[in-house]
């Protein structure tokens, strides 16, 4: 639901953009591309300080849709300049990643459902280890994970990868502060592409990886098949976009020459399944190879490495440097994870404030470790906008309690002011 | 018959990298002890631990999952597709076109991304140290890298790296600011990225400052053997990306005839070598960082990075 609401947004930011407003004038770009490139970074960052599972994915929608505003954001500079050509590759990149979001982010969606159906249970802090006791929905959720990181061959990369072609063609754009704005959002759109990998790291290896922190991590059964089937299909949809993104690119060719009037160049026509971001570039990507070049240099080194090396394995208890944990609750947990990106990025930009509670030696209460992370869009905007209307609601609160006459008097000169006001009016 | 040719040459090209990259490994070890008065190892040594590790038994965890199986594997192809892209000796491979520098950079992504899971299979502190702050690390460098890459793509017009590596060698590109800013980035980046001091102290196994060797501390056997030879072939592979971005001279361009061939990749030996001589000599001069001076490191590389693409933007003549 969520996912389709954030298409449609885009698709109606899009057809505003470009339809109904006519020409756009170059500066809008400038405001559309700054706030898509602080909302990318604050997305991710904010979708790292969760641990909730699906909060967790919903902020990093946040992050999506700031990707693909960057995208709009370009293609709106580039049509003010002429550039059509140019246009269209942002275009097409902004599209493309709507369609891989959707696809990605369901099934991410999916995974934390079936977790949350299997364990009750959405808090990270409280699962572990569930690749044992879930095999199928560890396999569709780490595929997702690693589309939405932006890892080749899967399809988040080829969005990602189009956004960044269309970002080096952009030193042609005539206005300084689009040459100096467009630099700027191509390197938060990479800080925020390696947050993404760190933040799918901390939701797949907390959630499903270690041992299960809790009874329920440890009872946890595999959800039934068509969940499975619907979680792997949409896996199977990340893999295919990703290694023949040619057909998607001309699928969505028609939507971008009748917005723009341009096109991407036909990918069809190029060999091997390659895809080109633009006709003169010399630029290309292929998935298609990556994967071949992946499973020959994984079939190769597992052929070596049974004709040569010894087969031996063995089982045996962790060994941790010969100091295992004694509870799983002492592995590293989802706040223990974020905490250096936390520190590095979170002081500054969220006002993090964390508080360390350990007892004295010889007493013997529990230590305890509080973490506030404050969005500061809240601190910012809709905290100082609540305070006012409650403030505001405070001082009108006195009119409740006022006399009969009072309140006759209030109704009569509202009266005769609105007919005044009417009066006036006519 | 040319088919066949380009075939083996990219084979070539796979193989070599393979190959060299746990004898550069030995070199930086060798050089690192005689500057600090060791005799040091053979520079073979790498060859025969990665050997000995193929023989010994791979101990797993009794919890340990497919993923902690599986990532060996992933990591070294992936490190070692994305070295066989980069263009080492000759430009214009069969292949060459299929990742351009943006893609190499997300392969590693990938093997990276693969490896902190494994750190984090078997559920132990360590593990989750050492992952967590690799995603550290690799947030931080990720953009420097790519800033880079927008640094030499504006440069040569493209981000294929063959073509920036023939755009290096024919087109006057001369001496240039930026290009200047990026390789200082590059180094910086490099370093962090193969986990060298003062990032990262490969030789420790202190906890309070391993990353890599932390994620990698549960793993034994043949298993440990393919992480070995994936982080010695990363290491060749930012040797390749320097090389190729910024003294691709020698590489062999439009002559691919057999005594041309033999000359490139004599010259490409020579500057691994160089290289594999540099890092020691930088690692002794310097002493291994706080984690938490590590964004300081890799910001300064940032800011390098973006001033260039800056200037870049401004003129193309920077």
């Amino acid at each position: 639901m969520a996912v389709d609401v954030v298409r449609l947004e885009a698709d109606a930011v899009g057809r505003q953009a470009f339809d109904l407003l006519g020409d756009p004038a170059w500066w809008w770009s400038m405001v559309v591309l700054a706030l898509a490139g602080v909302t990318c970074v604050m997305g991710v960052l904010y979708a790292l300080m969760q641990h909730d599972l699906k909060r967790l994915l919903a902020y990093h929608t946040v992050e999506n849709i700031g990707i693909i505003f960057i995208g709009l954001g370009l293609a709106m500079a580039f049509k003010a300049n002429g550039m059509a050509w140019a246009a269209a590759l942002a275009l097409t990149a902004a599209l493309f990643h709507v369609l891989n979001h959707s696809v990605f982010k369901s099934l991410l969606f999916f995974g934390a459902g079936a977790v949350l159906t299997a364990t009750n249970e959405r808090d990270m802090e409280r699962l572990g280890g569930l690749i044992h006791r879930m095999p199928a929905t560890a396999f569709a959720f780490l595929t997702g994970c690693a589309a939405i990181s932006a890892l080749p061959p899967l399809n988040g990369f080829v969005s990602e990868w189009l956004t960044f072609q269309a970002i080096l063609v952009s030193p042609q754009v005539a206005q300084w502060g689009l040459k100096f704005l467009i630099p700027a959002v191509g390197a938060l759109l990479a800080l925020s592409a390696a947050l993404a990998a760190a933040c799918f790291v901390k939701a797949f290896g907390v959630t499903f990886l270690g041992r299960p922190r809790t009874g329920a991590a440890e009872d946890a059964r595999e959800v039934d098949r068509f969940s499975l089937a619907a979680m792997f299909i949409l896996a199977a949809l990340c893999l295919t976009t990703g290694v023949l993104p040619g057909p998607v690119i001309d699928f969505l060719a028609p939507v971008v020459q009748g917005l723009l009037g341009a096109r991407m160049p036909v990918q069809a026509s190029v060999p091997w399944l390659s895809i080109v971001p633009i006709a003169e570039s010399r630029s290309s990507y292929n998935g298609m190879v990556i994967l071949v070049f992946l499973t020959c240099a994984g079939a190769l080194t597992a052929m070596f490495i049974h004709r040569f090396a010894t087969r031996a394995t063995r089982r045996s208890a962790i060994w941790d440097c010969g100091y295992p944990a004694a509870s799983p609750t002492m592995q590293y947990t989802s706040s223990s994870f974020a905490m250096p990106i936390r520190r590095v990025f979170g002081t500054t930009v969220f006002a993090v404030h964390e508080k360390v509670d350990m007892p004295m030696p010889g007493e013997t209460r529990p230590a305890h470790f509080h973490v506030k992370v404050l969005d500061p869009a809240w601190r910012l905007a809709y905290g100082p906008l609540a305070r006012r209307v409650w403030s505001a609601a405070q001082r009108l609160n006195g009119l409740q309690f006022l006399t009969i006459r009072q309140y006759l008097t209030l109704t009569v000169s509202t009266l005769i002011l609105l007919l005044v006001a009417v009066v006036l009016w006519r | 018959m040319a088919l066949i040719r380009d075939i083996a040459a990219q084979g070539v090209q796979m193989f070599l990298v393979l190959l060299v990259a746990p004898l550069m490994l030995g070199i930086t070890r060798k050089v690192k002890a005689r500057l600090l008065r060791r005799r040091g190892p053979s520079v073979l040594l790498p060859y025969r631990d990665l050997w000995k590790l193929m023989h010994k038994e791979a101990v797993l965890a009794h919890n340990a999952s497919w993923v902690y199986r599986v990532a060996p594997y992933l990591i070294f192809a992936a490190t070692w597709t994305a070295a066989a892209l980069v263009p080492t000796y000759a430009t214009g491979l069969l292949f060459s076109w299929s990742a351009d520098l943006i893609a190499i950079v997300a392969l590693m992504a990938t093997a990276r991304f693969a490896l902190a899971l494994a750190g984090m299979d078997v559920g132990t502190a360590f593990g989750g140290i050492g992952s967590s702050r690799e995603m550290l690390i690799s947030s931080l460098a990720e953009p420097a890298m790519l800033l880079i890459a927008f640094t030499v793509a504006l440069v040569a017009g493209t981000t294929q790296l063959s073509t920036i590596a023939a755009h290096m060698i024919h087109e006057p590109v001369g001496l240039r600011v930026s290009l200047g800013l990026a390789l200082f980035a590059f180094v910086f980046v490099a370093v962090a990225e193969n986990a060298r001091i003062p990032i990262d102290n490969p030789a420790t196994h202190l906890e309070l400052t391993m990353v890599h060797e932390a994620m990698v501390l549960e793993y034994s056997g043949r298993h440990l053997a393919m992480i070995e030879a994936a982080a010695a072939l990363k290491l060749v592979l930012y040797f390749s990306l320097l090389i190729c971005l910024f003294v691709p001279f020698g590489m062999a361009t439009a002559d691919k005839t057999p005594r041309a061939i033999a000359i490139a990749i004599a010259a490409y030996l020579a500057k691994l070598v160089v290289l594999a001589v540099a890092l020691p000599i930088g690692e002794t001069a310097v002493a291994k960082m706080r984690v938490f001076r590590y964004p300081v490191f890799l910001g300064g590389a940032f800011a390098a990075a973006a001033l260039a693409v800056f200037l870049l933007f401004v003129s193309q003549s920077f």
